[in-house]
């Protein structure tokens, strides 16, 4: 390209096209957009049972996330357009506007809420702690001065933590190296989601078991792109009418409900935002 | 647009946890140095000797350090090894800050095997009539090693030593995988906590860095200024 032809006018008015095409990208409303497309992109996660994962039969992935995203789609009026993410690509792929929701175990904290935007809150699970059988411990009080494992930079950490500032929090790359440090007696006491944790306690025949009471109950939303007021509002509508038709609690029950290898009844209903801020 | 406010990650509690790794990491490198390079000296000793079967089981230990990744190392010290020991030892250790004892046993083994093999080859540049000539003079072979051999053997291998020092510095990160409380596994913490990517690794980075260079400056020191010159 030869640079001598381009006036002063000329680089003017492209520098004006380019500017007014970056701040309608910026303020377009996501919501119009959605609808004009027809479809809802919904991001879970592909290889967590049960929320999100490849069932074997099918080859699709299948959970509550994905039944949630369906529900949603239906109930916004959309086609669903179902796509996976990792756990580090959750808030990533919100920012950069490459999904409208994202459904994926999404536990609400300060910090993420300041990346994105939060639906309300549509189910908490409970965070306990797991200690051997004959240790002798009961409730989770008697390992206030303990020493405790958890997965690096999970919620199950940052609420040890906060509860029993006294206690010793080591943590690890992933799930099995905490729990072999449990089973090895480096620790007393595993800190993790009870629906994480199910895992450990059913397959151990007795060795394993949640102790009484809750660190927390963690609180989970769906996530959405920050300031779409608009989409924002169309989620939480959809989740409302979710919750006053029992979908909600249809669809968890499915998944985690009693009789089910979860057995954790939703005791905590849609709540809003505003409730944690 | 990236806003950098280095400030979020610089305060209060997050501050702490960065010294705590720095101290932690520097704590770790420098013990393991230690016993590292004292293993070291008494492995080319003992290879010296020429006593075969002795010879078969430090080269089975060097090529077991050298031919398996640091990190496998780590977790058989902290998760394979307390198997085999009597509970009573496991228990002390756990209570006494097993995290680290075991990285560093991992560690200093590790480097262990390889600086003697540095040593080695400064070892083999040392003229062998020397040793005839020493122990001629009427000098032990522990003499002969302390006084002739080894002080010219580490003179020749002071700039693979370095290298070595610099491989083990930077090894120290990855006890972060069994839960020391280090450096990178600080920096991992604040990231997770503030999402302040950038910042935060950017300090681990420079502290990296500022040591690394600390470690390259007294290698050069001692070549310059504190070692017996040759004549």
């Amino acid at each position: 390209m030869n640079l001598k032809f381009i006036s002063k006018r000329h680089l003017a008015m492209l520098v004006a096209v380019v500017t007014c095409t970056f701040s309608v990208a910026a303020y377009a409303d996501r919501l119009a957009d959605i609808k004009a497309r027809g479809t809802l992109i919904c991001a879970t996660l592909t290889s967590s049972e049960p929320v999100g994962f490849v069932d074997p039969a099918t080859r699709q992935v299948v959970g509550y996330d994905v039944d949630m995203c369906a529900a949603m789609a239906k109930e916004m009026g959309l086609k669903l357009e179902q796509k996976g993410v990792s756990v580090e690509a959750r808030i990533p792929e919100l920012t950069l506007g490459r999904v409208d929701l994202v459904i994926a175990a999404l536990g609400w904290t300060k910090e993420r809420a300041q990346q994105i935007d939060f639906s309300s809150i549509h189910y908490q699970i409970p965070i306990k702690l797991i200690a051997h059988t004959e240790s002798g411990f009961t409730k989770i009080d008697d390992l206030s001065t303990k020493r405790i494992s958890a997965n690096k930079g999970s919620t199950p950490e940052l609420y040890a933590r906060r509860m029993f500032p006294k206690a010793t929090v080591l943590t690890f790359q992933d799930s099995p190296s905490a729990f072999l440090a449990l089973a090895q007696n480096k620790v007393q006491a595993l800190a993790m989601s009870q629906t994480s944790g199910v895992r450990f306690v059913n397959e151990s025949n007795g060795k394993y078991k949640f102790l009484d009471g809750i660190l927390a109950f963690e609180p989970t939303g769906m996530g959405v792109k920050k300031d779409e007021p608009a989409l924002l509002a169309a989620v939480n509508g959809a989740l409302e009418r979710l919750e006053k038709s029992g979908q909600n609690d249809a669809i968890w029950n499915k998944w985690f409900g009693v009789g089910t290898k979860y057995n954790i009844p939703r005791e905590k209903k849609l709540t809003p935002i505003s409730a944690f801020q | 647009m990236i806003n950098l406010d280095f400030g979020a990650v610089l305060q209060g509690q997050y501050l702490d946890w960065l010294i705590g790794g720095a101290f932690t990491s520097l704590g770790l490198f420098a013990t393991s140095w230690i016993c590292a390079f004292a293993l070291a000296v008494i492995i080319v000793a003992l290879r010296a000797l020429d006593f075969a079967p002795l010879e078969w089981v430090i080269a089975a230990y060097v090529n077991y350090h050298r031919n398996v990744p640091g990190l496998v190392q780590i977790f058989v010290w902290y998760f394979g090894v307390p198997e085999l020991l009597p509970s009573s030892i496991t228990g002390f250790i756990n209570e006494h800050n097993g995290e680290f004892i075991f990285a560093l046993i991992a560690l200093f083994l590790n480097a262990a095997a390889y600086m003697s093999e540095d040593l080695r080859s400064g070892l083999r540049s040392v003229a062998t009539t020397q040793m005839e000539a020493a122990r001629a003079l009427g000098l032990s072979y522990v003499q002969t090693m302390r006084d002739v051999l080894l002080p010219q053997a580490i003179r020749v291998s002071v700039a693979p030593l370095v290298n070595q020092s610099l491989s083990l510095f930077k090894s120290t990160s990855l006890a972060m995988a069994i839960g020391v409380a280090e450096m990178t596994y600080s920096s991992r913490q604040i990231e997770n906590e503030t999402y302040r990517t950038f910042e935060t690794f950017a300090i681990a980075s420079i502290f990296y860095l500022v040591m690394s260079w600390t470690i390259m400056a007294v290698g050069a020191y001692y070549n310059r200024h504190l070692q017996v010159k040759e004549r």
